[in-house]
């Protein structure tokens, strides 16, 4: 009753032409290209969530559009936000898988009062530029520094930090090199390589060389990362009881079938796995994997886009389908939920979410598949990355 | 008039000139009439129009090196990159936020930037020079990522806040000013480039395209002369690159990529090469068709784009505009 | 001393890959005069034939190499009819733009029929043994590439320099009306050695899946690599390809086990240096 009046109100305030019978979401993503699969992964996700929780929000009917940007673009995902928001008269942008792409478009938010709700792009700080962003995925800091303190504990002292060397790459770099050395350890060496590395023997050899007893790594998901870590066999480093620790983008559920052998026993950590035991994830793997259509496809991006639609639905519960950004981000700030990855919390002041990183290790199942099976859990997890920016 | 002011010019050379010249204010009369009316028919799609214009003057510089001299590149993002980075990290590091400068010192990175490139991707010829091209768009955006103090990295130059333009026209949501700036860019662009490719030095490089050894032995310089046109030609990338820093707010990584570069190449043959028109068109139908099937299906528009491409090769082997050309001009003749 | 022997091994491992999978690339640039951006679309449709014969029918190794160059010959030669044909002696620009478009019809049929996810081809135990030389261990898919590198080259070698038809090619390479009024049925000459092009490309894709794994982008994605290590060998020339490949793979691995961070600037540096010195290739012949 209260929502009502409020809406009522906000409606009054806005001319009375708010409550919109539609209402719009733009989704900005990697639909096509060489991260299409990240994409369709945001596009399983909302369907999952929609399939389950209906199009409508009150007397709301809920529609997305999709728009797509197959690589990183600013000024690409800028027209493409722009003409949303003006063309198509979205009331939410959503989706982002790229840091640069969200980035371009925060300053379009205040301008058109709309909120940003971020499913992917993991730098920490995109949420600083703009008061209208809220997040739902997770920062590379955030995955990152739990398995600098499961590293030392597990008895590693010296590790040789290997990453790609890109934005995330550098941020992951950091957050382990942070946490690893207030436990106590040594960052014997650093390592950056170039994205377009695709023989990974040398960095082998490098690491061999190193005399370290683990390896930190990051790679971005995708078909380097098998050529990695089957290096990382091959060259007898797993053998030879060097350690591997990585957060999850590494192990993300689909490339797994195609690591298969080579990655079972790697440790990681992340937000999300596919595995996790609760009555909320199957509920909705079951969803998502049929909107995905190949179950095996589904992977992190789905549960960011998908907990990303939770908000929003609050949001336009909040704002009873009036276009009121201010309002919008208001409500859902120290929102809790249970999210198919656990208990969630949009952090009141960072508008990031906060969750449960869980150590993972990659299992094989009965049925020959293999998975993300989770060890441990580090609960309530924030971002050190702000903090560590500061 | 014109005739008087040629008193060394036959009469006929007269004639041609005023000719041309009518043809020149045609050319700004349809572009100014295309340009309104996108924007009186996507008043709020402004922002893909703006982009398509930056795209356009890319295109355009490309198509001075590869259409007027020959010279195969699939680096020439490079060249608007230097633009686009040059103008955004005057404004995000050194203050320097209106948009004139911007442009100028976009402009002035692009025409340095095409010396550079110039240099190095004129020492081979046909596929080494391809590859030469290519190592330095690499090389280049290796350094940007590298340079991530100043360029933000992989994560984009943010930050760029452009004044308003003459203290007068804010930068707005709906991209007003953005496109109207542009467009003015793109008219004076193309007003300059028609001069300099019709000036002696122009046919100098038409020469150089057909047959560098005739010109050589002509006495003329091949290389001098087309390090300059690489300079000219890095000077309009700058610019295109530098509307792109005013217009989005960010620059990032790809405005100095391969893909880019590419792409660029791919709208420049589409329209065909060697007239700046063919430069304009192949640009804005590719983008224009590129936005409608990608917003109609996000997931498999590749293929349809693809399917265009073998489609103009098949059915306009000259570029959509050559092609259009060599019909008009077959129907003419037929119709003397 | 033992580390660079190590990085030796592996800089040879690498430079065989690039030399099986870009071959077939410098028949088609060098010998047809076609620049073909489709190269790496052709690998990957024989890397997803053999992912399908070897993973889901589980079919032998060595059987789902055949399927997969026989295969994607099959596929390759309607092609060539249609649209290859037309663009033959075309200028070099007209022929990117119809291989890009090709390629992106197949990155876009690939994603829509096979998925966006990697796809691997399950080699045979005996490969993935770890072999060890003395002084280091490496993978027997590692020696077995070296092995078919050498073998393409020298088997490659021998069709075009010592066999009737490689006669023909070069003859109709060099003047195509003259071949013609000799009596070599041109055309066939064409169709003959755009099948062997297309065929190394799908062995290389199959052989090279270990490295360059397959998925939709993969036509994309290593497009560059092909196009400079066939570029700066001297398209065309097989031993020119061969000395680019080893020269090339030598200076990645070397800079990516030195200075990892400058990787990319040591590669494309060293190729403006080469090209710098020998503007038309390693093995380039004055036009």
């Amino acid at each position: 009753m209260k929502h009502v009046a409020i809406a009522a109100l906000a409606a009054v305030l806005m001319g009375g032409v708010a409550h919109a019978d539609t209402i719009k979401v733009g989704v900005v993503g990697p639909f096509s290209g060489p991260f299409a699969l990240q994409g369709k992964n945001f596009k399983a996700g909302i369907d999952a969530y929609m399939a389950l929780n209906g199009n409508t929000v009150g007397d709301d009917t809920i529609e997305v559009i999709y728009r797509d940007i197959p690589t990183a673009d600013p000024a690409q995902s800028k027209a493409l936000s722009q003409e949303l928001v003006v063309k198509e008269g979205v009331q939410y942008l959503a989706g982002f898988y790229f840091t640069p792409d969200a980035m371009a478009a925060t300053p379009l938010l205040e301008q058109a009062n709309v909120p940003m709700v971020v499913m992917n792009a993991a730098t920490s700080a995109i949420v600083t530029k703009s008061p209208y962003v809220v997040r739902t995925s997770f920062t590379t800091w955030q995955t990152s520094t739990p398995i600098a303190k499961v590293a030392f504990d597990g008895g590693t002292r010296k590790v040789i930090s290997v990453v790609s060397d890109y934005g995330p790459g550098v941020d992951a770099e950091a957050a382990f090199k942070a946490g690893f050395e207030a436990a106590g350890g040594e960052i014997v060496e650093a390592i950056r390589m170039p994205l377009q590395t695709n023989d990974f023997s040398p960095i082998m050899q490098r690491i061999k060389d190193s005399g370290a007893e683990g390896v930190f790594a990051f790679l971005p998901s995708g078909p380097t990362t098998l050529g990695f870590v089957k290096a990382f066999n091959e060259n007898g480093l797993k053998a030879g009881g060097v350690k591997f620790f990585a957060p999850g983008d590494l192990t993300q559920e689909s490339d797994l079938p195609a690591l298969g052998e080579a990655a079972l026993g790697l440790t990681t950590t992340f937000h999300y796995a596919v595995s996790h035991d609760s009555a909320e994830n199957k509920k909705f793997v079951e969803a998502a994997g049929k909107a995905i259509g190949n179950p095996a496809e589904l992977s992190f991006p789905a549960v960011g886009a998908y907990d990303g639609m939770h908000v929003i639905y609050k949001m336009i519960e909040a704002t009873g389908g009036a276009q009121d950004a201010a309002k919008a981000v208001e409500a859902v700030k120290g929102l809790s939920w249970e999210s198919p990855r656990g208990p969630v919390t949009i952090d009141a002041e960072s508008r990031h979410i906060t969750q449960n990183i869980y150590l993972r290790e990659v299992a094989k199942a009965d049925d020959g598949t293999y998975y993300n099976k989770e060890v441990q859990t580090f609960e309530k997890q924030g971002d050190p990355g702000l903090a560590a920016a500061k | 008039m014109m005739a008087l002011t040629m008193n060394t010019g036959t009469l006929s050379t007269a004639r041609d000139r005023r000719a041309r010249l009518t043809r020149d204010a045609i050319g700004v009369l349809v572009i100014l009439a295309v340009a309104v009316l996108g924007y009186l028919l996507f008043p709020n799609n402004l922002a893909l129009l703006t982009r398509i214009t930056a795209i356009a003057l890319l295109v355009l510089s490309l198509d001075l090196v590869t259409g007027y001299c020959g010279v195969a590149t699939l680096g020439h993002a490079a060249l608007f990159g230097a633009g686009a980075y040059g103008a955004g990290i005057a404004a995000a590091h050194f203050g320097i936020t209106d948009p004139i400068a911007m442009l100028a010192v976009g402009v002035v990175a692009g025409a340095l930037a095409g010396l550079v490139s110039g240099a190095v991707v004129l020492r081979a010829h046909g596929l080494p020079q391809l590859v030469l091209s290519i190592a330095i768009i690499h090389l280049a955006h290796e350094a940007a990522n590298k340079a991530s103090g100043w360029t933000g990295g992989s994560d984009g130059l943010a930050g760029i806040m452009p004044d308003a333009v003459f203290g007068l026209w804010q930068f707005d949501l709906w991209g007003r000013t953005a496109y109207v700036f542009g467009i003015v860019l793109l008219i004076a662009a193309f007003v300059v480039l028609r001069q300099i490719v019709r000036s002696p030095f122009g046919m100098l490089c038409r020469g150089i395209k057909q047959d560098p050894l005739r010109v050589r032995a002509m006495g003329a310089s091949v290389h001098g002369t087309l390090i300059r046109m690489y300079a000219i030609s890095g000077a309009v990338a700058g610019a295109g690159g530098a509307l792109n820093a005013i217009s989005t707010q960010v620059v990032g990584l790809d405005s100095l990529s391969f893909t880019l570069s590419a792409e660029a190449l791919v709208m420049l043959v589409l329209g065909g090469t060697g007239s700046l028109y063919g430069a304009l068109i192949g640009t804005l139908s590719f983008l224009w068709f590129e936005d409608v099937v990608s917003a109609a299906n996000p997931f498999h528009w590749l293929t349809i784009v693809g399917a265009l491409l073998i489609a103009v090769v098949l059915f306009a082997p000259k570029g959509l505009y050559g092609s259009l050309a060599a019909l008009i001009e077959r129907r003419g003749r037929k119709g003397r | 001393m033992q580390t660079v022997f190590s990085i030796g091994v592996d800089a040879l491992a690498y430079g065989m890959v690039l030399f099986v999978i870009s071959i077939g690339l410098s028949v088609t640039m060098g010998l047809m005069r076609v620049v073909n951006l489709a190269h790496g679309a052709f690998a990957m449709i024989g890397g997803y034939i053999a992912s399908y014969a070897a993973r889901d029918l589980g079919l032998a190794y060595a059987v789902a190499v055949m399927l997969a160059v026989v295969g994607t010959i099959l596929i390759a030669i309607p092609v060539e009819r249609l649209l290859y044909h037309r663009i033959y002696g075309q200028p070099e620009l007209t022929q990117v733009l119809m291989t890009i478009g090709i390629t992106f019809c197949v990155i876009g049929i690939a994603n829509y029929v096979f998925g966006p996810t990697l796809k691997t081809i399950p080699t045979p135990d005996s490969l993935r043994e770890p072999v060890s030389l003395g002084f280091r261990t490496v993978s027997a898919h590692r020696l077995f590439v070296i092995a078919c590198g050498t073998a393409v080259a020298l088997g490659l070698w021998y069709f075009i320099e010592r066999t009737a038809f490689g006669v023909k090619l070069r003859a109709s390479v060099d003047n195509a009306a003259m071949a013609a009024a000799l009596g070599v049925k041109t055309e066939v000459v064409y169709a003959v050695s755009f099948a062997v092009a297309v065929g190394l490309a799908a062995f290389g894709g199959v052989v090279g899946a270990e490295l360059l794994p397959i998925e939709p982008y993969y036509a994309l994605r290593y497009m560059v690599t092909f196009l400079v290590v066939v570029s700066v060998g001297g398209a065309g020339s097989i031993p020119g390809a061969l000395a680019a490949c080893l020269l090339l793979g030598a200076i990645d691995t070397t800079g990516r086990y030195l200075m990892p961070e400058f990787g990319e600037f040591f590669f494309y540096l060293a190729v403006i240096a080469i090209v710098w010195i020998f503007p038309r290739g390693l093995a380039g012949r004055a036009k």
